[in-house]
């Protein structure tokens, strides 16, 4: 029959759903007939679009070169907004979910480069794909630290890459949190650092890079960081390319939630900036751009609507 | 003439023998394209399998139908101009169209019949390049191939397509 709407989402099944300590399950995706999926970058990550609407980011921790599946961990959140809960509570094995095709990921393609990897509890999953990616080709000059209270999230993941020294684990139960300046060390060329973790861990990790090269820091947020309360914002009119529609954006309101009020759909799902699923491409205009994901010559034509605005009254989408 | 075919065909002459160099199907949008050494084509419907077949609807145009879409085809020679040309990797794979010929000039084709193998087709229009390509492959495409994307077909005679086969015209 033919859909009415655009497909938007890829057709995955889950196959499996598997306890992984304390709160924890990991959820295997894969097409219905088993074709390949999309292929994903270490450390990349998708879009669940769970029953009834909520659209949840969750990292891959599966090895890249595994070509059939996608694995999530998730982490049953009580005090989050439900996107866990769901999964935890009635996402069943054979159930159908809609994904949206794989995005970010740690560039782990210079051999000279080595990679000390820094999470916080649940956001050690993003560094599972990296460290499956990186032994998958021979490598060993990774480092993993692990901050944890306690058992760690997916310790039979963890522990045999603690047992063959490429893990440490730092419990936070039985000692202070680790001084993560220590743990990246100086900056240098030949080592990337990346960082995984909740608000706190990531503020720390920020002042502890301050002084590294862009190109050598990778930061995951769990939370879009809040953006910075702009008295200034003016109102200003979007222009629609491929209809002409013009929509007034209100002083203070999002891309995103305008078009979205309008009846055009754009997926989307961190609302901040940080997931890069509501790519929108710009055509004229001046936007201002507020996202963490779009690289300086992405920007030049594309901007994230869930964060970007107008310096000028008008701004062109090829919408 | 073939039931189903409108319009008069062209009289400028075009000349060509070809041959089929890789054959993909994929049945579902965003899902990478999967190499066969054949191909099943329905008259009137499509490839046997493939997102696009009438019936199915699982592309990620399909909720544009389009009668004249029931296999689309791509020119070997260009991956190689994008590679010479703007220095971009791009496999047979990666276009998304099925099949992927060597020395037939597809944009000469529009409106005419021509021989895939034993199957028979009629181009109904170039293919157009579209940012969907980009967002599957990541690789920036869109311009490179505008006027070059490959051709629309519709399939008036069905039957078995393998790699190898000639592409001739009618």
């Amino acid at each position: 029959m033919t859909p009415r709407r655009p497909i938007t989402t890829i057709r995955t099944v889950i196959t499996s759903i598997s306890p992984s300590g304390h709160n924890v399950k990991l959820f295997a995706l894969a097409d219905p007939e088993g074709w390949d999926l999309p292929p994903y970058k270490p450390g990349g990550h998708i879009d669940l679009h769970l029953p009834d609407g909520p659209v949840r980011t969750y990292s891959l921790c599966n090895d890249p070169a595994e070509q059939d599946r996608y694995l999530v961990a998730v982490k049953r959140d009580a005090a989050g907004r439900g996107g866990s809960i769901l999964l935890h509570d009635q996402i069943r094995v054979g159930q159908e979910i809609g994904v949206s095709l794989p995005r970010g990921g740690v560039d782990l393609s210079d051999p000279t480069i080595s990679h000390r990897f820094v999470a916080g509890g649940i956001g050690v999953t993003p560094f599972l794909s990296a460290v499956a990616a990186l032994q998958r080709a021979g490598r060993s000059d990774f480092m993993l630290h692990l901050v944890a209270r306690g058992t760690p999230p997916l310790a039979d993941l963890i522990t045999p890459l603690v047992e063959a020294g490429q893990a440490v684990l730092h419990d936070t139960r039985t000692r202070p949190r680790p001084d993560l300046a220590a743990l990246v060390g100086p900056p240098r060329d030949d080592i990337a650092v990346a960082c995984c973790g909740p608000p706190g861990m990531i503020e720390d990790f920020e002042k502890a890079t301050a002084t590294w090269a862009p190109e050598r820091l990778h930061i995951e947020y769990f939370l879009p960081p809040a953006l910075p309360d702009s008295p200034e914002a003016r109102p200003y009119t979007l222009v629609l390319a491929r209809t002409g529609t013009e929509i007034a954006v209100p002083a203070g309101a999002t891309i995103l939630d305008t078009l979205q009020a309008n009846g055009i759909d754009v997926p989307s799902s961190c609302g901040g900036g940080v997931c890069g699923a509501c790519h929108v491409d710009w055509l004229a205009g001046n936007p201002i751009h507020r996202d963490r994901v779009l690289t300086p010559a992405q920007r030049e034509r594309t901007l994230m609507a869930c964060v970007a605005a107008s310096a000028d009254e008008r701004l062109t989408l090829d919408l | 003439m073939v039931a189903g075919n409108e319009q008069a065909p062209p009289r400028s002459a075009t000349s060509f023998v070809g041959v089929v160099r890789h054959l993909h199907i994929t049945p579902r949008a965003f899902l990478p394209m999967r190499s066969m050494a054949d191909l099943t084509l329905i008259a009137g419907k499509g490839i046997e399998g493939d997102r696009y077949q009438i019936g199915r609807e699982e592309g990620f145009y399909s909720h544009k139908p389009e009668e004249g879409r029931q296999i689309t085809l791509f020119e070997l020679e260009t991956l190689e101009a994008l590679e010479r040309d703007f220095g971009i990797e791009f496999s047979p794979r990666d276009h998304r169209r099925n099949v992927t010929v060597e020395g037939v000039p597809l944009n000469h084709l529009v409106s005419r019949q021509f021989w895939l193998g034993e199957t028979l087709l009629e181009a109904t229009r170039l293919s157009f390049p579209c940012r969907h390509i980009e967002e599957v492959t990541g690789k920036p495409v869109f311009d490179p191939l505008v006027h070059r994307s490959g051709l629309n077909c519709r399939i008036l005679i069905g039957g078995t397509v393998r790699v190898g086969d000639l592409v001739r015209n009618t």
